[in-house]
């Protein structure tokens, strides 16, 4: 299944291919803001494979990471883990 | 076992990656496209409590919230025994199930035509906030029905609205239907929702299933019966390879969506059937198929709009409890095809066991087959991103522009990795 974990803007590179800093769970990575130019510093978006893919309001970006901490299923990067059941 | 995801490998920047097989010669054996960064969430669900799994996984999933959000409640309504919900129900959430897929085709559309695709967007969101779901996660539907009409203001407002949208869905599908494609034809069977006269409906109770040659293999089968038409190959794999049990697993491949919903049965409405006719004579392709299908959004819409029961009427029946061991399944035809939430019902209220078989999954083999066929014929990259653009994985890369998709293709021997 397609999954969808809030993170937050937190730089902006322009240019034609704008690039987005994310916060994802503590992790720092880049993303593509080609889909959602507009996105603004402390957005909360989607991102998949290095692409934003939507652009969440603040609560519900928080209900969506509750569900994710309610699962538990969210490693630490340094762990061993599998990404399928 | 608790499952744990490292972000790494859901949100790899790279991860679009194509696995090409060759035999000792180096020729073409299979090609398939690497779904490891769509992981399973079936097994996560055991034990959650049954009436919360549906808003669990549309927080989980996020990219089509609507799609899980209306396919896990039908699932729990089917748990209970529940049958039927009434006429403003069934209004009211088809006009959310309509907006969300407006609203989720309409980035698909920047690239040729970005009047239509802003404004499909807007108004198949402006669609899901008069259906009562103005976050990002729809809360319309309830077990039994709905939790509000849809207002005289929200419908008016829609309505002022829906012919300009109807005409930019239309002008959208022209364009789409002038190109020509020449992708190789699928051998497998489509498989989409249907209304009781047979015709596509993405929210229909009866499911149809079609051979390439066009015979019917299931005509119109209820949820109940799914356990009897459907299973996995590899069960619980992010690539599980679903087939229709009764060619069995290979034979049975299928494939969802707009071009399986198209190849099904005609559409209801008037100008989305003429396009319909123009796409299957044409030997439309996806993009097509998905601009056809958004008239008939449209269509539907303005439709529903004149309907009476979208802003009066029961909002919902009572539903009953969950008997520990009852199996429900719940279905609709999202933007990208079929998805079934099948739950079992387990005890104190807990679930069971379930089962999400999205769209990307059911049509890996078609993927798989259109990316053999272009890796046998060439190692053209824009080749294979056609294919991948074509079956439409739930993935940022199918809508990439052409050369964007950034495809990494690793090929194996069949002795062992290269």
């Amino acid at each position: 299944m397609c999954v969808g974990i809030p993170a937050k803007i937190t730089a902006i590179t322009p240019g034609l291919l704008p690039m987005a800093q994310i916060d994802l769970n503590g992790e720092l990575i880049e993303a593509r803001l080609a889909y959602f130019p507009d996105a603004q510093v402390g957005d909360f978006v989607l991102v998949q494979n290095g692409f934003v893919m939507d652009v969440l309001d603040e609560q519900s970006a928080a209900e969506s990471l509750a569900a994710f901490a309610a699962l538990g299923v969210l490693a630490d990067t340094e762990q061993p883990a599998s990404s399928t059941s | 076992m608790t499952q744990r995801w490292v972000l790494d490998e859901i949100v790899d920047p790279f991860g679009a990656k194509i696995v090409v097989e060759r035999d000792a010669i180096g020729a073409v054996r299979s090609a398939r496209f690497d779904l490891a960064g769509l992981p399973r969430v079936d097994a996560l669900l055991s034990g959650q409590q049954t009436a919360e799994v549906p808003d669990l996984v549309e927080k989980l999933c996020g990219i089509c919230p609507a799609a899980h959000h209306l396919a896990g409640v039908r699932a729990l309504e089917a748990l209970a025994g529940l049958d039927d919900i009434t006429p403003t129900a069934k209004a009211v959430r088809r006009l959310l199930h309509l907006g969300s897929a407006l609203e989720t085709h309409a980035p698909r559309l920047l690239a040729t035509d970005r009047e239509a695709a802003v404004a499909l967007k807007r108004f198949g969101k402006a669609a899901m906030v008069a259906s009562g779901s103005p976050g990002h996660f729809p809360v319309t539907a309830i077990p039994g029905g709905v939790r509000a009409v849809v207002t005289s203001e929200a419908r008016d407002d829609l309505a002022a609205r829906v012919a300009d949208v109807l005409a930019l869905t239309i002008r959208v599908a022209e364009q789409e239907l002038d190109r020509s494609t020449t992708l190789p034809v699928f051998s497998g069977a489509d498989v989409a929702l249907v209304n009781t006269d047979g015709g596509p409906d993405v929210l229909g109770r009866r499911i149809r299933a079609v051979t390439a040659q066009g015979a019917t293999l299931i005509s119109g089968a209820a949820a109940s019966a799914w356990d009897m038409l459907v299973a996995e190959e590899f069960p619980g794999r992010a690539a599980p390879r679903p087939f229709l049990m009764a060619l069995g697993p290979g034979q049975g491949r299928y494939r969802v969506g707009p071009v399986a919903q198209l190849r099904v049965g005609e559409l209801s409405t008037p100008i989305a059937a003429t396009l319909q006719t123009q796409w299957l004579l044409s030997n439309g392709d996806a993009a097509g198929a998905r601009a056809v299908m958004c008239v008939q959004a449209a269509e539907e819409i303005a439709l529903l709009l004149d309907n009476p029961a979208l802003s009066s009427g029961e909002v919902s029946v009572p539903v009953g409890d969950f008997q520990p061991g009852a199996i429900g399944v719940g279905w609709v035809d999202g933007p990208r095809g079929l998805l079934v939430h099948r739950y079992q019902a387990g005890e104190d209220g807990r679930l069971a066991a379930a089962q999400i078989l999205t769209p990307t999954a059911q049509n890996e083999a078609w993927l798989a087959e259109l990316l053999t066929a272009t890796a046998t014929d060439s190692t053209d990259p824009l080749g294979m991103e056609d294919a991948v653009r074509e079956a439409d994985p739930c993935l940022p890369c199918s809508s990439a522009p052409v050369g964007g998709m950034g495809l990494q293709v690793d090929t194996v021997s069949v002795e062992g990795r290269n």
